[in-house]
Formats: structure tokens, sequence, C-alpha cells
């Protein structure tokens, strides 16, 4: 059984990495399309739903 | 030196001839080896076929009703291609008017190649919806899900592997598992074919809501396939007396049948719910049609006039309850990639 004290830094750890990924996940799946897309799309087709 | 080593490999003795002469740590458990080869050997031989996931016990039965797939209101999803493959695609949809959700706009976007899957989505009120698997091997397939809102209560993660043997499937979940206290909920899931036709299966659900209460059920699964596969008939059980049963017949190559019949028979409550179902995939268009025994009848037509739009119209009438639900949609697809980048021959 962990201590109160490792406990507490696991649930911390929890917290960050959920805010990480909220505010990551969106952003890191455009990176990772925009840079291996073959071929590169510009930037403001990207996100423009009209271009 | 060299004699030394040939009276050593003269003298050891060769117990019995599967057993190998040379010394391995594993001489000791070579039978039992051996005995699972033999068996592994004996069910290759019977060459029974690969059951399907027990997720997708009932995905034809679902790809058929238009449970998943009606709504109401106003709805435009604009998808565009930037990358075939890689496959990325990026999503705008907005919805409005329905009578059970509020309006809302939805950005996602999709990036998959052979191992790797990553989709995302983010709504105008910041919540996202995530999914990420990744194809270990072909049979090993490692899927994580999240729901993240601004609210930590309403967040939930899901972990998932996913084994694919020969003839059977083995697949462990874990819903919001917490690595202090071990609460969570828990799904083992195995699924093996026992004949050409026939596969049996279990599912447990192991709940830890708190670290003092703990609970499990197991349901037993059942899938009956025909053998050219025209039609497939699951039923699942679960002891607390909810059976789930269905049957899914494709008529023709555009016509597919499907109906679900469940029946909740708990001491204090009974209850049963039946739906018929068929879908009809015309050239250009799919048309659904669905009717329940709680007095719904409800249809949805998907119509393509050009391959990169759709028009979508979905109506539900509620006869018990004397109410009506129409959607329309539209789907735009558009691309910034050229028919030689998408690997379409132009037309001559």
């Amino acid at each position: 059984m962990p201590s109160e004290e490792t406990k507490e830094r696991i649930s911390k750890v929890i917290e960050v990495g959920r805010t990480v990924l909220h505010y990551g996940w969106i952003p890191f799946i455009i990176y990772v399309g925009f840079t291996r897309s073959n071929p590169q799309p510009s930037l403001i087709k990207l996100i423009s739903p009209l271009a | 030196m060299a004699s030394t080593s040939i009276s050593e490999k003269d003298s050891s003795p060769a117990p019995t001839p599967s057993v190998p002469s040379y010394f391995s740590y594993f001489n000791p458990v070579s039978p039992i080896i051996d005995v699972y080869e033999r068996l592994s050997r004996i069910r290759a031989d019977l060459d029974l076929p690969h059951p399907g996931s027990v997720e997708n016990l009932q995905k034809e039965v679902k790809a058929t009703h238009l449970s998943n797939y009606i709504f109401d209101g106003a709805r435009a999803d604009l998808t565009k291609s930037l990358s075939v493959n890689p496959l990325f695609q990026v999503t705008h949809s907005f919805a409005l008017g329905s009578q059970t959700l509020p309006a809302s706009y939805n950005f996602g976007a999709v990036f998959a190649n052979q191992k790797v899957f990553l989709q995302g989505s983010v709504d105008h009120e910041g919540s996202i919806n995530g999914r990420f698997n990744n194809g270990w091997s072909p049979n090993n397939v490692f899927k994580a899900q999240a729901q993240l809102s601004q609210q930590a209560e309403q967040s939930m993660i899901q972990l998932e592997h996913d084994y694919s043997g020969q003839d059977f499937n083995a697949n462990i979940k874990a819903i919001n598992p917490s690595p202090i206290n071990l609460t969570g909920v828990y799904i083992g899931s195995y699924l093996q074919s026992v004949s050409k036709n026939l596969a049996i299966g279990l599912e447990g659900l192991y709940q830890r809501p708190t670290p003092q209460t703990s609970d499990l059920t197991v349901s037993y699964l059942a899938k009956l396939t025909s053998t050219d596969k025209t039609w497939i008939a699951t039923a699942q059980l679960q002891p607390s007396g909810i059976l789930q049963a269905t049957y899914w017949q494709k008529l023709s190559e555009k016509v597919e049948v499907a109906a679900d019949l469940q029946v909740l028979s708990a001491p204090t409550r009974r209850d049963a719910v039946a739906t018929l179902g068929a879908k009809y995939d015309f050239r250009a268009a799919t048309f659904r049609a669905q009717i329940d025994s709680t007095g719904k009848v409800s249809a949805l037509l998907e119509q393509r006039f050009v391959p990169a739009f759709a028009f979508l119209v979905a109506g539900e009438i509620d006869h018990f309850k004397n109410a009506a639900k129409v959607g329309v949609g539209v789907m735009i697809e558009s691309t910034t990639l050229t028919p030689e980048e998408m690997g379409m021959v132009p037309p001559p």
C-alpha cells in the first residue's frame, strides 16, 4: 500500500496529465497530420471550413 | 579437447526422441511444451474461423438499424480530406434545433496510418473526445479513449487491449482505473469459435466504485454464423435476467434486415423491447427504416447527389407518446488534393 505522500503525488501527476491531454490532444493530432501528410497542406486550408 | 566433447556427447543418454540431446534449461518442461505444440497443431488443423471481437458481436445489426444514425433538428458536416495515405482529415460539424440536445459546434481531426489511429474532437464548450489506437502487431491492438470536460467528474478514460488469435478473441478493458486505490470498472471478454459456425464466449464485468465495495457479473455470449455468412444470430445473457438476442440477414446485395430483442426479467421489473429494421443500399443512396415495440417508427434517407455532397432526412414518429422528430442534414466533403494525388485516374 503506497503512503499518503505517494498517493498525493500520483493524483497530482494524473491531474497534470489530464490537463495536458485536454489542451494538447487536438493540436497534437493536427501537428502529426500536418507534418506527415503527403503532400503537405497549407495551414489556412487546414483551419478554415470554406477554403 | 575435441575428443572430450565427443565422448561427452556419446555418453549423454537420450531419454525420449523428442527431447533434444543437448543440454537446455527447458529440458524439464519440454514434455509440456511438446504437448502444447501438439495441441496447437490439432487446433490449427481444425481450421476454425476467427469469431470477431465481443465488441463487434452485434456490429451488423447496429449498422443496419438506424438507432446509431438518427438525429433531429438540422445539422451540417463539413469534412475536408487533406491527405489520403496516411489519412488525415478535419471535420467541422454544426447542429441546431434539436429537441433533446442544445445547438453545438464540433471540430474533429483524424489521422490514421497502418499502425496508428488518432482521433480527436472538441466542442464549443471545450470538451474533448479522444481516441488512440495502436497496433503493436496485426493481432495485438491497444486502444485508449478519453472524454475530458471542464468538470473533472464528467471525465472518462478507457484503456483497452485486444488480442486476436487464430480462432479466438480476448479483450481486457479498464474504465476510469485509479492507480491509487484500484477503483474503476474492469471488463474482460473472451470469444472462442467452437465449430465452423458457432462461437461462444464470456464477458466478466468487475465494478469497484469504492475500495470497500466490489461486484463481479459474468455474462454469456453466443454467435451463430451461417456458412455463407448471409445471416448471423447472436445472444447475450446476463444472469441478473437480461437477455439480448439479435438476428441479421443479408437478403440480397442491396437489402439487409435485422431484428433485436431485449428482455429484462428481474424480480422487480419485467420489460421487453423488440426492434425490426431494414437497410437498402441504392446506387447513390442509403435508406434505413425501423419499427419497434415501443411504438416508434423511424426512417433515414441518405442521398448522395454528387460524391462530395450528401443530403440526409430523418424522421421518427412515436405513436404511443404522440410525438415526432424530424431532422435534415447535409454532408459536404472537400479535398485539397488533386485527382492524381488521390490515386484516381482522371476520366479520358
